[in-house]
């Protein structure tokens, strides 16, 4: 069987002794810049992308494969212990994460992302060894129209996201989307709302504004409030999760698993939306909304293992059609061509041994992640007893050299102080700053293909409705609209509101 | 406090921040006394910064100091090149990128915060990479003649994607339906990944751009080859013709990376950094790693390096006002 044998030849690789070691090497640093809030995997990688050029090409693109899907664990950390998002896919995870923490609960949030992660991890190997190529094939699917009508739910699924007042949740998303338009359209080459700054020309970074609006802003809060911290218990009875925990998280993991390594192959997705839409599912799916935002388990296991299946399977349009789905996949096609390697389609039947190599190694990573991130629960979790004076100052410091590292520019970290502002306004006032952060994101992706989708029919919009993938998209959006307003749903939502 | 108030606050504040890096310096050292820093304009892994990265460590054996990569992205490269165009000029800042992108920018940016021409001052042409021109295989063409009948029977049918407003890809394809009369629509995307893959997918129906980049999908059959930018025929693709040998205009497009300095930098400090440069592109290893780019090396002197950017931003220009492409 020639999967098999495919499987056994990577293995084979991923298995060498030097290999093994390049693999722990990424996914040790991995783990390390995860934690450390902004600092990215996108800077590290670049950073060591001469290192590899001595190393042979399987052994260069394990460990930057493995600093990839490692950083994707760390990032979890510090969302759940300090509610900073260490990477901009662990945003969704502050929001019930850190709220298990807060109520003495920080070792099982912990050890459940870590499962998720490991969950999500091993099935995405799978899933890229097998569906590659049709996965590739469907990638190739999606055109503008079929983004446009993706992004469409992917912003109904915002109003979901949010507990509390509908009407603040939609004005926070159109407040996303506001914010959202600073910088050069792509369509059209103008500048809008830049105020002839050109820091401003490429847009707002997610990434200041989310460790503004969630970290700093949450640390502004903390240190008005009494210094009451709860007693964390050292038990270990009390770090690992419980039977209940894991049979609650279960169904999440594997939903979050689907939704990441089916949304992780489309080109351009980003990392913010896999765990977005697993975490509306949750709340959707879940018999009781009103636990999401107070520390659901399923509220971190779903996002966690969506964000770690994304970041696997946004290898497959690299390693089937030689495209990078994201900046870093960019990186590493450098990294290959500095190997001498013509990334593109070829690249799999040239080098069977690298492409599977690669792929088999992701399984042997995440357990490596597995094997370190479990013990390490104890130590993260003994951290929550520095004092926060001692605390905060840190995480603060590490904040701003993350924000500055991501273009080297000082006005990211300015504009992460104004978000920790504007964050801390929203805490006052009561709204939740998730459904912003996701307008920022989707409303630039949906303008773009929502244009480019009208110019490239002559302005015809029946497209998209016509194209099959499309119009399927746009009828569940419909149908959730229809479920939304009727009266039935209005008045369990008032119910679990008034709760 | 108003979010532009707090726009404006944090724009403050950040020129402050730098205000002691633009401070002029006093007068250059003829030795490198401190680290070395290459600014590529762009998010890592692009060409400029493979190049650069190639280079900094042989330039670091060259000077005796540690030379770093720094990547500053960014409104199209002005960022970067503004950042090195206000550095002490004293050559230990290098500027490493596509100079055909500032070429088109004093066109493109009414308000570009520094001056080309003057700014900076060109230390060496590193290499060129020609531009491969392909569609997508459900158009019916086969080469440059067919392409254009195929055009000009349906005007306003083809979808050129490009790598943004006024990238350079973008004004070649103006300038060649200027040049040919054909009719066809010009696709922005957000670089030049997005653009191949959206005319592998066949949303869109043609792409210009770097061999590099397009290569992989020509040989696989995904794109149809159509012409090559360049004096000859790529090895990769001895059957497609070149833009000259198909009397198309601008044989010369394609990305040309230049390496700059700030423009106030001593004759003598651009010399000596041109002649190690020039040692440096005559290395066998660097030679085979920026063909592996799908470019060839240009070593050369700072003046023809000058010289190119002022034909360029006259030739560009002219295109770019002709056709009214604006970013601001």
């Amino acid at each position: 069987m020639e999967l098999f044998d495919n499987l056994l030849l990577g293995l084979s690789t991923a298995l060498q002794l030097n290999n093994l070691i390049y693999c722990l090497i990424g996914v040790v640093i991995g783990t390390a810049i995860g934690v450390l809030p902004g600092i990215g995997p996108i800077p590290t990688v670049a950073l060591l992308l001469p290192f590899t050029f001595g190393l042979a090409p399987a052994s260069a693109l394990i460990m930057l494969a493995g600093i990839f899907y490692g950083a994707q664990y760390g990032g979890s950390t510090t969302a759940i212990l300090v509610n900073v998002p260490g990477e901009t896919s662990s945003v969704v995870t502050c929001l019930d994460g850190h709220e298990m923490a807060k109520r003495g609960r920080a070792g099982p949030a912990l050890a459940i992302a870590a499962i998720s992660s490991f969950f999500a991890g091993t099935v995405a190997t799978v899933v890229i060894a097998v569906l590659s190529l049709p996965l590739a094939a469907l990638a190739l699917k999606f055109t503008a129209v079929e983004y446009f009508s993706l992004l469409v739910l992917g912003l109904f699924a915002a109003v979901i996201l949010a507990h509390g007042s509908v009407a603040k949740s939609l004005a926070m998303v159109f407040l996303g989307l506001l914010i959202g338009t600073v910088g050069i359209d792509v369509n059209s080459g103008v500048a809008r709302m830049t105020f002839g700054i050109p820091a401003l020309s490429d847009g707002l970074d997610f990434v200041p504004v989310a460790m503004g609006m969630f970290g700093l802003a949450e640390i502004i809060a903390n240190l008005e409030r009494p210094a009451v911290r709860q007693v964390v218990s050292q038990k270990l009875r009390d770090l690992i999760p419980s039977r209940a925990d894991l049979r609650a998280a279960f169904p999440a993991m594997v939903r979050g698993t689907v939704i990441g390594s089916a949304l992780g192959v489309l080109p351009g997705g980003g990392a913010a939306l896999p765990p977005f839409t697993a975490y509306a599912l949750e709340k959707k799916v879940a018999k009781d909304p009103s636990r999401f935002g107070k520390g659901a388990i399923e509220g971190v296991a779903g996002p966690e293992a969506a964000n770690n299946a994304g970041a696997q399977t946004s290898f497959i349009p690299l390693l089937t059609l030689g495209i990078p789905a994201n900046a870093l996949m960019a990186l590493m096609i450098g990294a290959l061509m500095m190997q001498g390697i013509q990334p593109g389609p070829q690249v799999m039947t040239e080098q069977p041994e690298l492409v599977w190599g690669v792929i088999a190694s992701m399984w042997t990573g995440n357990l490596m992640l597995l094997v370190i991130n479990l013990p390490l629960v104890g130590l993260w979790v003994s951290m929550l007893k520095i004092p926060y004076r001692l605390l905060f100052p840190a995480i603060v410091l590490f904040c701003c050299i993350g924000t500055y590292g991501i273009s080297n520019s000082a006005f990211n970290v300015w504009l992460m102080l104004g978000c920790a502002v504007v964050g801390y306004f929203f805490i006052k006032v009561g709204v939740e700053p998730a459904p912003l952060l996701l307008g920022l994101v989707l409303g630039p992706q949906l303008e773009e293909n929502f244009r480019r989708a009208m110019q490239l029919s002559d302005g015809d919009p029946s497209v998209f409705v016509t194209r099959p993938i499309s119009a399927v998209l746009l009828l569940v959006v419909a149908v959730m609209l229809l479920a939304m307003l009727s009266p039935a749903v209005l008045k369990t939502r008032e119910r679990a509101l008034a709760e | 406090m108003s979010l532009r108030l707090l726009k404006a606050a944090a724009a403050a504040l950040t020129l402050c921040a730098f205000a002691p890096a633009m401070a002029p310096g006093p007068a250059a050292a003829q030795s490198f006394d401190r680290p070395v820093r290459i600014v590529v304009p762009f998010a890592p892994g692009g060409t400029s910064d493979i190049l650069a990265r190639l280079i900094a460590p042989k330039l670091s054996e060259a000077v005796g100091q540690p030379v770093v990569v720094e990547n500053k992205p960014g409104a199209a490269g002005n960022i970067g090149a503004d950042a090195v165009a206000k550095a002490r000029p004293d050559g230990h800042t290098l500027l490493l990128m596509d100079i055909g992108s500032l070429a088109i920018a004093p066109s493109l940016f009414s308000d570009l915060s520094y001056n080309v021409e003057n700014d900076l001052a060109p230390v060496g042409m590193v290499m060129f990479g020609p531009y491969v021109l392909a569609v997508n295989p459900s158009v019916p063409a086969k080469n440059v003649a067919e392409l254009v009948a195929y055009a000009k029977a349906n005007p306003g049918k083809l979808a050129v994607a490009n790598s943004g407003v006024g990238a350079l890809n973008h004004i070649t394809a103006v300038a060649l339906a200027r040049d040919l009369g054909i009719d066809w629509k010009n696709v922005p995307y957000k670089g030049g990944a997005a653009a191949s893959r959206a005319v592998v997918s066949g949303e869109s129906t043609v792409i210009i751009n770097g061999a590099t980049a397009t290569l992989p999908f020509v040989t696989n059959g995904q794109l149809v080859g159509i012409a090559v930018t360049g004096d000859e025929r790529l090895a990769a693709l001895p059957n497609v013709e070149t833009f000259k040998e198909a009397k198309l205009p601008l044989n010369d497009a394609g990305t040309w990376q230049g390496l700059l300095t700030s423009g106030k930098t001593p004759p003598e400090v651009v010399a000596k950094l041109n002649a190690e440069l020039n040692k440096i592109l005559a290395m066998p290893d660097i030679q085979a790693k920026i063909a592996e780019q799908g470019g060839s090396v240009r070593p050369g002197t700072p003046d023809a390096v000058k010289t190119w950017l002022t034909t360029n931003i006259k030739s560009w220009g002219d295109i770019v006002r002709a056709a009214d492409i604006k970013t601001n």
